[in-house]
Order: C-alpha cells, then structure tokens, then sequence
C-alpha cells in the first residue's frame, strides 16, 4: 500500500515541480557535467603530456597531484577548494558566484586527473612499433606523434572518455552539498517545501538513470560505428 | 658508409653489447648471425640510434650521430685533469691514456670535473661532426620483425607518408626562417637575403605519389594501393615495409629479421626482393636466421656473442670453416 502512495506522491511532485527536475535541475547537471568534461580533457591532456614527456621535475610533480587526487574522495576536495581557493587567490571573495567557481574548478582538476591516465594509457596502448617505424623514416616525436600515435590512440580515448562523462554526471551530485543549483541542489530546495524526501529522491534517480542509460547507449553505438571504420 | 666505434650498450644491469666495432662500407651487403638474446637487434638498432648506445660512437658518411665519446679521442684524454695529474705525478703518457681507458678514470659525472679545456674540445669536436639523427635517419630505412606498417594509413599513405612530411617540413622551416630574416631585415642596413623555396607542397604530394605507385608495381601490389595494412598477408606487409623505406631513398637499408615473423610459404617473396636489393648494389646490414641465404647474398658475416662480434670473416669461411667454438656450436645447431 506504501507503494501506491509513493507512486502517488512522486506524480504530484513532479507534476508541480517538473520544472525545478527538468530545466533548472538537469540542465544545471548536464551544464556542469559538460563543462568539467570538456575543460578537464584539455587539462588532462596536458596533464598526460607531462606524464610521457621527459622532464622530469614536471612529470613527479604531475604524478603526485594525480595520485593525491584519485587517493582522497571528492567530497573532501569540494569542501577544501571552497576554503583553500579563495585563501590561495584573494580576489576570489569579491566575486558573486565564487563557490560555483570553487567547486567548477575542483570538478575540473578532479576530472583531469582521471582522463590523465585515460589519455596517457590510451596513448601508451599503441603498439611501441608504429613509432620505431615512424622514427626510423626520419620523422621528428612531434610528427610521429600527431600523425600516427594520437589518431591510433583516440580508438583507446574515447570509449573511455565517455565512461567518464557518465562519471562525473553522477558525481556533480556531490555538488548540491554546496547548493550550486544541480539535480540534487534541486532535491533540497524541493524537500523544503513538501517535506516528503523519498518520492523526491526516486524522481532524481529516474533523471539520472534516463540520462545516463541515453549516454551509455549512444557511446555503445559510437563505439561500434568507429570500430567498423577501422 | 656506416663506422661503429666501440659500442657499449646496457640496459639497467645487463650488458648486451660490451665493446663492438665494425665498419659497413659502401654497397656491402652484412648479415648478424647469434642465438637469440645475444644482442643482434640491439646492435642493429644502435646504427640508427632507436637504442641509444651507453659508450661509443657511431658514424655515418663521416658525419657523427651519437654524442661524443671521449675514450675514443686521445687529444681529449690528453686535456683532461684527470691525465694531467696522472702524468704529473710521474706516469708516461701512454701509460696514462691506458689506465684512462682501462679503469674508466674520466670523471664524467660531473661535467666541469675534468676541466673547460676538456669541455670545450668535446664541444668542438660535436659540432664540427655531428648530424641530426632524423636527417641520418632519413638516408637509413629499417626493416621489422613485425612489418610495423601504420595501421591508421593505407598502404599508399604508409609510403607517402615519411618524404612528404620530411620535404614539407624543410619548406615550413624555410618560410619561418624567411619570415625572421624580413623582420630583422626592417632594422639591418645590409639586407640578408632569402632562403629560396623551390618546390610547392602540391608538387611533392605529386611526386611522392608517383614514387610511390612505381615502387608498389615493382612488387606487383599496386592494386593494393588504397587498402589498409590490416587486409594483408604478412609477406605482403613486409614487402611494402621494405619499399615504404626504399621511397626515401636511403643509403644503407637496415633489416632485423625481417623473415621471422611470416608463413613459411611467404618467406621466399620477401628474400626475393632482398636479394634484387643487393644485387643492385644497396649496402645491407641484415639480422636473420636464415643461414642459406646469408651465405648466398652477404659479402661478409658477423657472428654476435656474449656482448660481443666473435667472429668477422665471409659467408665461406664462417660456414665452412668457422674458428670460434661458440660459432661452431651455433651453426651446428640452426645449420
Ligand atoms: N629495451 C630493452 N630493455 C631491457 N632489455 C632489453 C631491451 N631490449 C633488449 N633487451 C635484452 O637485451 C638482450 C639482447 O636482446 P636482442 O638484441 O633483442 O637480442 P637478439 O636480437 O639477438 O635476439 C636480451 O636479453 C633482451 O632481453
Ligand atoms: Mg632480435
């Protein structure tokens, strides 16, 4: 009998408040979710440029940040940035929405971190012949590099890029502790007001699910598309 | 063509090559005969420098490739703090060199430990020999085990691809440099003049696709043109690796067992055309197991053993009459 009340509850909610889910919660989340993606494969490709590249100062440095960063649970690093930033960069606490700043930016470095090794393992994954064959035509690392290692090494990325975009969709949850306006923020501002948690949380987690299982199958598809093209 | 002086080469711990030299000339075919593990890839791959050698030099056309190596140039012994002390202190200078060399005085650790005359003269000697390794490399094709074509390339892309960019990065050079020479020239009463570009890209697309197509009918693959290595028998795969090479041009043709990964059925296709290789004079350093066929193209046989080249003679005498016991060993074994 719960059920059919729960099941009750969760139509009204969501009726009344479909909204606050669909356009403000997921739009936020898959906003978020987009950006940290998009800046922390920049960043993390640099990141795994220091990693297989030669100066070494750089590469202990890189690797240190990393394992520090895949060692320690990303709530904690939330809570950290929003008070180690604004000690480090003053000028931060003049700005409005500096805790979405804070948190944007832990997300980034967060996820960086991780595409590091996907981007550096990917790269490390082609065969060490193709660039032996590459440099013994005369080619410089450079032109090695961008013409045969990178387009071989992107069938390795991007699969995995795309297990990690699944990742930090649910993972920018963590972010609603800090009510930055996410699926989740969305579920505290709505329990505010109905003070009933569950039916809530069920909507949230169908979002996610429907979300996320699109994504999955969309990558699915990519995946086999590229494979049959190579 | 190609002079290896004293190569070391260790990997951690283990020596694989403890002092090897040889000279491959002009138009000469070698074969690196030893049982597996003995260090013939590695010597192979220290004459293009994809193993960079720990001591020693190498030298091709008299042109420097690895850095200098200061045991193998007395007059740099010879301006050392190291020896001066040595013969200060009442030691001949023969003696001295032969201490130097024996019990590896020269402290190298350190760079400004054995002088700035010492310094400068390694300086020197590397810049008025050396040259830069991708334009050595350019004029030394190797051959794999494992064909290595480029997967993400057609076959005809696989050929094109190194004198393409090699060409069209000297024109990329020469205009950045022309660029700088314009802007300086703004502020120089005596202008310098221009590097002069002679050939467009689209030209040497075209060339190299025509090279290309001339090399890939000589083994009788054109229509495999614009297939990808993947759809390939192994023989064919090393047959376009061997011309992939052959499309730069290059003065020595470096081959580490080029056979070893194929059906035996596809062996004969690919020593085929090895053999037309040699008999239209290209100097060839050739790793293989195949005995018979060593004997009948080389003009000289190099047997590698324990770190070292045991035994230097030609296919006659290595085969018929071997003098290392280890050689004799071998050969009793695989012949
Ligand atoms: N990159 C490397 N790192 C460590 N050891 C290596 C490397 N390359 C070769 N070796 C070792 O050096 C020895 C000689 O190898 P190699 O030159 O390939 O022999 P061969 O070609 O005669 O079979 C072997 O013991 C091999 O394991
Ligand atoms: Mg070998």
């Amino acid at each position: 009998m719960y059920l059919i009340t729960l099941f009750e509850d969760m139509g009204k909610i969501f009726v009344k408040y479909w909204d606050l889910f669909l356009i403000e919660g997921l739009t936020a989340t898959i906003l978020l979710s987009l950006m940290t993606v998009v800046f922390g494969t920049v960043f993390g490709a640099v990141l795994a440029l220091v990693k297989i590249g030669r100066i070494k100062v750089l590469k202990w440095i890189v690797n240190a940040v990393v394992e520090v960063i895949r060692g320690t649970p990303m709530l904690l690093q939330l809570y950290i940035s929003t008070f180690l930033i604004p000690v480090i960069i003053p000028a931060m606490n003049e700005l409005e929405n500096k805790k979405l700043i804070c948190i944007s930016l832990t997300l980034i470095l967060n996820s960086a971190a991780y595409v590091s090794e996907i981007i550096r393992s990917g790269i490390e994954a082609v065969d060490k012949g193709q660039t032996e064959a590459a440099r013994s035509l005369g080619l410089n690392g450079t032109t090695t590099m961008t013409n045969i290692v990178l387009p071989q090494a992107v069938k390795n990325i991007l699969p995995a890029l795309g297990n990690e975009f699944i990742t930090v969709i649910k993972e920018t949850s963590l972010a609603s502790t800090f009510y930055v306006g996410e699926l989740m923020t969305t579920y505290h501002i709505i329990v505010g007001k109905t003070h009933n948690s569950l039916p809530i949380l069920m909507i949230i987690g169908i979002v996610y699910f429907i979300l996320n299982f699109v994504l999955s199958k969309a990558l699915g598809a990519f995946e086999r598309r590229m494979k049959a093209h190579a | 063509m190609l002079n290896i002086n004293n190569i070391y080469k260790n990997f951690e711990d283990l020596k694989v090559l403890k002092g090897v030299s040889t000279e491959i000339k002009e138009g000469e075919v070698v074969s690196i005969i030893g049982a597996s593990g003995s260090g013939k890839s590695t010597l192979l791959r220290c004459m293009n420098l994809l193993e960079v050698p720990t001591f020693g030099e190498v030298w091709m056309e008299g042109k420097l490739l690895t850095p200098v190596d200061p045991y193998l140039h007395r007059e740099v012994i010879e301006a050392s703090n190291t020896y001066k002390k040595l013969v200060a202190g009442g030691i001949a200078p023969d003696e001295a060199i032969a201490k130097i060399k024996a019990e590896d005085l020269l402290n190298e650790k350190f760079s400004s430990a054995e002088g700035k005359e010492y310094k400068a003269l390694i300086k020197k000697i590397y810049n008025e020999n050396h040259l830069d390794i991708n334009l050595a490399r350019q004029k030394m094709g190797m051959v794999f085990q494992q064909f290595n074509l480029f997967n993400n390339k057609t076959v005809k892309e696989n050929i094109m691809l190194a004198p393409i960019k090699t060409r069209t990065e000297k024109i990329k050079k020469a205009k950045i440099e022309n660029a700088l020479t314009k802007c300086l020239n703004l502020f120089r009463k005596e202008k310098k003049p221009l590097v002069e570009i002679t050939e467009t890209k689209a030209q040497i697309v075209a060339e190299a696709e025509a090279k290309a197509i001339e090399l890939l009918k000589r083994i009788g693959l054109e229509e495999k043109a614009d297939v990808y290595p993947s759809t390939l028998s192994g023989g064919q795969k090393q047959r376009i690796a061997i011309v992939r090479a052959l499309a730069m041009n290059p003065d020595v043709m470096l081959f580490d067992e080029p056979t070893s990964a194929l059906d035996p059925e596809m062996i004969g296709e690919v020593l085929d055309l090895m053999k037309d290789l040699a008999k239209e004079g290209m100097t060839m350093v050739i790793v293989t197991h195949e005995m018979g066929f060593a004997r009948e193209v080389s003009d000289r046989v190099l047997f590698v053993d324990e770190g070292y080249i045991k035994e230097d003679a030609s296919p006659e005498e290595i085969f018929r009459n071997p003098q290392d016991p280890r050689l004799k060993d071998f050969l009793s074994k695989v012949l």
